[in-house]
């Protein structure tokens, strides 16, 4: 049995496009016929479950019921891969919590794969965010991803500056999430359905639809570029460790 | 092309090598056989093709999305007609990049169109190499060469190599200068009756006009054959490889 994988995707700064990537994210898996859970933690509403209902569940981060909901199920639950979208401004508190419960000793000693999808925006409050970031993840597989879907520009950035903080986090790898047309992401957006769903022109059901080939084909190119991205940092091969553990008990 | 739905491309990255005129050609040879055909001008300045044969033609623009989607979701559409777009040399790059980017040859196959491309052959570097990576980029469209030969009599089969059991190089044969007065007025459809009245071409030059339909539209009923056996075999490829 693999060991489980557990995806935080995050920032301290909204609007950033986290939901976005934990989106990509779970199609990608979904691709590869690795299955995935996901966690919303815009609670009460979240935004993934609008386009991942069937394997979303919208919880409160912050509160030891729901955290028991996530990490007590890790060696039990079905899905080998869970990924949290961490509503903005709690990734820090998260990463903490995790500390608090033992989690991050855990993925340190090889009990779970633990990995980070550090989400950036364009202010040099993100850089500062890597340092904080990196102090508590440690050995985490962490990745720092620049979302130019919002069209950001990092132009406050003064690359001599940014990778100092990069070299700060040992075996941190640079994820680069290109620009998407805004029409094109748009009517993604208004069918809330998946990435992968929306070029195959199906609904939320799987019900055949009539969505712009053009759009479709904008989204297909992007969704490939992404993936190009994940499999150069060989995220398959992430979730799926040669060494097997017994997370029942790390979980107990 | 003689029993499914078809999409011809008339391209060239140079202006000025006779894309309008082979355009209207291949509408009028389609309008001649009995065809429904529609026309798309993408030619961004003076739209030529929209004013000889207005009524087929339809404007169109891939500057923004909006002008993506009228095209190329009409290209795709499910309906039984034939199709010919004119893309000019201010068009070329961002037509053929947006066409490889959203997977255009390959849904038009799913839905059974077959699409070709009649690039319009010249010496210049830049045609030699837009006509390599037309071949490299779209391998399940048909690419057949043109040579209008009003351009001079040069010979660019180096330049140009044929894809195996492809279309060989489409002859354009240059029409005798003193017909063209006849045929550069628009609106003009060579399909059009009309155009046999004695007072609108003397019958000396409407027969000399007719040999030279003739010659080409034996062009195009040998390129039909051509694309539609380069067509089954490509389509025989790709189902194995999508299987």
């Amino acid at each position: 049995m693999a060991k489980p994988t557990v995806i935080l995707v995050g920032a301290d700064k909204g609007g950033v496009g986290k939901t976005t990537v934990a989106r990509t994210l779970i199609d990608y898996f979904g691709a590869h016929q690795t299955p995935t859970r996901a966690f919303d933690t815009e609670w009460p509403r979240g935004t993934l479950k609008r386009f991942h209902s069937d394997l979303t569940e919208v919880v409160d981060v912050t509160s030891i019921p729901d955290q028991m909901k996530i990490f007590d199920t890790l060696g039990s639950a079905e899905a080998k891969v869970t990924i949290i979208d961490v509503r903005a401004g709690l990734l820090s508190a998260t990463l903490q919590a995790l500390t608090d419960i033992g989690f991050l000793e855990s993925a340190k000693k090889g009990q779970i794969t633990f990995a980070v999808f550090h989400i950036l925006g364009s202010s040099i409050a993100s850089l500062d965010e890597i340092a904080e970031t990196a102090r508590v993840v440690g050995d985490a597989n962490y990745f720092l991803v620049k979302n130019f879907i919002n069209n950001t520009t990092f132009f406050e950035w003064d690359p001599a500056v940014y990778n100092s903080y990069f070299k700060k986090i040992k075996g941190a790898e640079e994820i680069i999430i290109p620009k998407l047309n805004e029409m094109a992401f748009e009517q993604v957006e208004v069918a809330s359905v998946p990435f992968v769903s929306f070029v195959g022109n199906k609904g939320a059901k799987g019900e055949a639809v009539n969505y712009s080939f053009v759009l479709r084909g904008y989204v297909r190119h992007w969704l490939g570029n992404v993936w190009g991205e994940y499999d150069r940092v060989k995220l398959v091969d992430m979730v799926s460790p040669k060494i097997e553990s017994n997370v029942r008990q790390v979980a107990g | 092309m003689s029993f499914r739905s078809s999409i011809t491309i008339v391209a060239s990255p140079r202006p000025r090598v006779g894309k309008t005129l082979l355009a209207r050609l291949l509408t009028d040879f389609h309008l001649h056989e009995g065809r429904l055909v529609t026309a798309f001008d993408l030619n961004a300045g003076e739209r030529t093709l929209a004013q000889f044969l207005p009524d087929k033609t339809t404007a169109a623009s891939v500057r923004d999305v909006n002008g993506q989607m009228a095209l190329f979701d009409h290209l795709v559409a499910y309906e039984d007609i034939t199709k010919i777009i004119d893309v000019g040399h201010e068009a070329y790059e961002a037509f053929f990049s947006l066409a490889q980017n959203i997977g255009f040859v390959d849904e038009a196959r799913r839905r059974s169109i077959a699409v070709a491309i009649l690039f319009m052959v010249a010496p210049d570097h830049t045609s030699v190499t837009a006509y390599r990576s037309l071949r490299e980029r779209f391998t399940h469209a048909t690419l057949a060469p043109v040579h209008n030969e009003i351009l001079g009599p040069a010979q660019h089969r180096d330049k140009y190599p044929l894809a195996a059991g492809g279309p060989g190089v489409v002859r354009m044969a240059a029409l005798a200068p003193g017909l063209r007065r006849y045929i550069e007025t628009p609106p003009f459809s060579f399909a059009d009756p009309r155009i046999a009245d004695p007072t609108r071409i003397p019958d000396s030059a409407y027969a000399e006009l007719e040999r030279w339909l003739r010659r080409i539209y034996l062009e195009f009923r040998e390129l039909d054959l051509r694309i539609l056996l380069a067509d089954l075999r490509s389509s025989i490829k790709f189902s194995s490889h999508s299987q």
